[in-house]
């Protein structure tokens, strides 16, 4: 198994545990990446604001560098997925795909539309052959009442992100937790945002969202959150404290990456995850486990 | 005959009492949730309340939560919604107060377009047109998708932003501003993006959670238009706020280095202004907490893209910047659902 890696930008900065735990896991799994070191940051929906152009153009090169390795593509970010995706509906019109290749040219680059952006956690759930997974399932969570944060980009809009092929993907979060053997906690937030978007924007409003949703699922009896997306990473671990206090509750809920729970389960060592690299504590969680 | 059963969320304002309740019903293919729901109330509970009038999605007063999504009842086919929660759990809108069962209070809602000023307000001492003031079709056809609003609050029940803050516009309020501000009719596209992007609760203060555009029954796409506005906006020069500063810092940031510059962009962001200071301080708990975890050290070091990516992503924004050509770039013509709507 060989994909296209395209790591996003905070697992190289300000979430290097996620982009350690991906390397473990892949690792451990036997799945090979190929990281891709020329691309840029998929604006994050944010570049769009500004020139919807350019920001297209810089996907489109992106996916143009996995078509050409004739690889399929792998994003750790749901940001990163949603935006890719998003920039792929809008590439599947012949004469718009025509106008930013030629900016593409210059560097021999020039997208077909063949690519199907992923995130590592369907790709868990969709190539693997039937039970490798299960079989590597050596230190089941089974003490651990987990929920789901699976934010938006990786849930909407449903018309990008291939759910009438892959209906699985509507509840995939669900799926890697019962995989692990922890219990699944439902909670309203789950599927809202994390409010990231608009920290620097409007701070009351992105930690009121943040800090809600994780009360909740405190109040619910979860022991942690499992994210997809390392933006709501940020919001929900490093801002944990101050959405605490703007929502005036106490919080203390870990945030785990997708990696991070399958890797534990896998046994890999937590040090190895990166789970010492964390803003909200996560020795109890793992004593709770039993690791 | 299939059988389907239904919790609905009710209330009774009598009593201040808030229950869930099971219904069963027989219904037949072809009906929707709100033929099940009328069924319940004809044979089994006649004290359900809810809005209904038109039957076929075009009045918009039978916007509800199906399965915690908010839809239109009259437009959702009973096996649909059971494929997404089974027994389906019925609930009025969100966001907004509960009169009794499924009836809201829309007022909060619909008083966000006297907000948005979402009306036409044509050139002053222009002579008015013997009939209508007619519009071409090139120009209709860019915000056509925002005219189809019924304004049936189902974007607004769902807006995460509207959940924590009353003072947002939400998508409905602005996807009607977006249709004003892009008719060429309209003699005040200037005034409304500088007061869209400076008055509380404007066009900066959306998540893109793309809520609003999964709830809409109509393809408005209310998401799509919010962000171009804000497009319009910066390229009307309207960028003495944090919104568009931040996304130029974005910019410039992955013009630089191929990737998000997470080390500089709070205080480009935050801007040369009063107030910035104090914003930059509201940072340093975060800041501190991150360094230590050790993470800021590795967001300090700023990881780029490879020494050939690097000259080639700094070679797309120049020439894209230097070729103005393509700004008119519809995001809602690429949407399939749009695409089709047109083609239709």
């Amino acid at each position: 198994m060989k994909y296209a890696f395209w790591p996003g930008c905070v697992a190289r900065g300000a979430a290097p545990e996620l982009y350690k735990s991906t390397l473990a896991v892949a690792e451990h799994i036997g799945i090979e990446l190929v990281e891709l070191d020329a691309a840029a940051c998929t604006g994050a929906g944010i570049i769009s604001d500004g020139d919807p152009f350019l920001a297209d153009t810089l996907n489109a090169r992106t996916l143009a560098m996995a078509e050409q390795m004739d690889l399929p593509l792998m994003d750790i970010c749901s940001t990163c997925v949603g935006v890719h995706s998003l920039a792929q509906e809008k590439l599947g019109n012949a004469d718009y795909r025509a106008q930013i290749n030629q900016r593409l040219a210059p560097e021999g680059l020039s997208y077909e539309g063949s690519v199907e952006p992923r995130h590592l956690l369907w790709i868990l759930l969709e190539d693997l052959e039937a039970g490798k997974l299960n079989h590597l399932i050596t230190t089941p969570l089974t003490e651990l009442n987990l929920g789901p944060f699976y934010g938006c980009y990786i849930l909407r809009p449903e018309r990008v992100l291939g759910f009438d092929k892959q209906p699985h993907r509507r509840r995939s979060l669900e799926a890697a937790i019962e995989l692990v053997g922890a219990t699944s906690v439902t909670y309203d937030g789950m599927t809202k945002c994390c409010g990231f978007p608009i920290l620097t924007t409007n701070k009351k409003n992105s930690l009121t969202m943040a800090g809600t949703h994780l009360g909740e699922a405190q109040d619910k009896g979860a022991d942690a959150l499992v994210t997809p997306c390392p933006l709501c990473h940020l919001n929900l671990d490093a801002q944990q404290a101050d959405a605490a206090r703007v929502i005036k509750r106490k919080l203390d809920l870990p945030i785990l990456h997708i990696p991070q729970l399958i890797g534990l389960a896998m046994g890999i060592e937590p040090e190895k995850l990166g789970l010492n690299r964390h803003v909200v504590n996560t020795k109890p969680l793992l004593e709770k486990a039993g690791i | 005959m299939p059988q389907q059963t239904f919790v609905i969320d009710r209330y009774d304002p009598v009593e201040d009492r808030a229950y869930e309740q099971e219904f069963s019903v027989d219904y037949e293919a072809g009906e929707t949730v709100l033929d099940c729901l009328n069924m319940i109330r004809w044979d089994q509970d006649g004290t359900l309340s809810l809005r209904m009038s038109c039957r076929h999605a075009i009045c918009g007063s039978c916007a509800i939560k199906i399965n915690g999504r908010s839809g239109l009842a009259c437009q959702t086919q009973v096996p649909a919604a059971a494929e997404r929660g089974n027994p389906i759990h019925i609930g009025p809108q969100g966001n907004q107060t509960v009169i009794k069962d499924l009836v809201v209070d829309t007022d909060k809602f619909m008083r966000q377009f006297d907000r948005a000023q979402t009306w036409l307000k044509p050139f002053e001492g222009q002579e008015p047109p013997a009939r209508e003031y007619r519009q071409d079709k090139d120009d209709f056809d860019h915000w056509q998708h925002a005219s189809t609003c019924i304004h049936c609050g189902a974007c607004y029940s769902d807006c995460t932003v509207a959940s924590v803050d009353p003072k947002f516009l939400g998508p409905a309020a602005l996807a009607k501003a977006y249709r004003f501000v892009m008719d060429s009719r309209d003699s005040q596209r200037q005034e409304r993006l500088e007061k869209l992007s400076r008055m509380e609760g404007g066009i900066w203060d959306c998540t893109r959670c793309f809520m609003c555009v999964e709830a809409c029954p109509k393809d408005v796409l209310p998401m799509d238009a919010i962000m171009e506005l804000r497009t319009e906006a910066i390229k009307a020069g309207v960028t003495n706020n944090h919104g568009s500063r931040h996304s130029k810092a974005f910019a410039g940031g992955v013009k630089k280095r191929g990737r998000l510059d997470e080390a500089t962009l709070p205080i480009l962001s935050a801007g040369v202004r009063p107030g910035a200071i104090p914003e930059m301080l509201g940072y340093t708990p975060g800041a501190i907490r991150l360094l230590k975890s050790r993470k800021l050290l590795v967001a300090a070091r700023r990881h780029g893209a490879s020494k050939e990516g690097k000259q080639q992503i700094k070679r797309i924004f120049d020439e894209v910047e230097d070729a103005k050509h393509h700004h008119d770039v519809n995001r809602a013509a690429f949407s399939t659902h749009y695409a089709e709507a047109l083609e239709g």
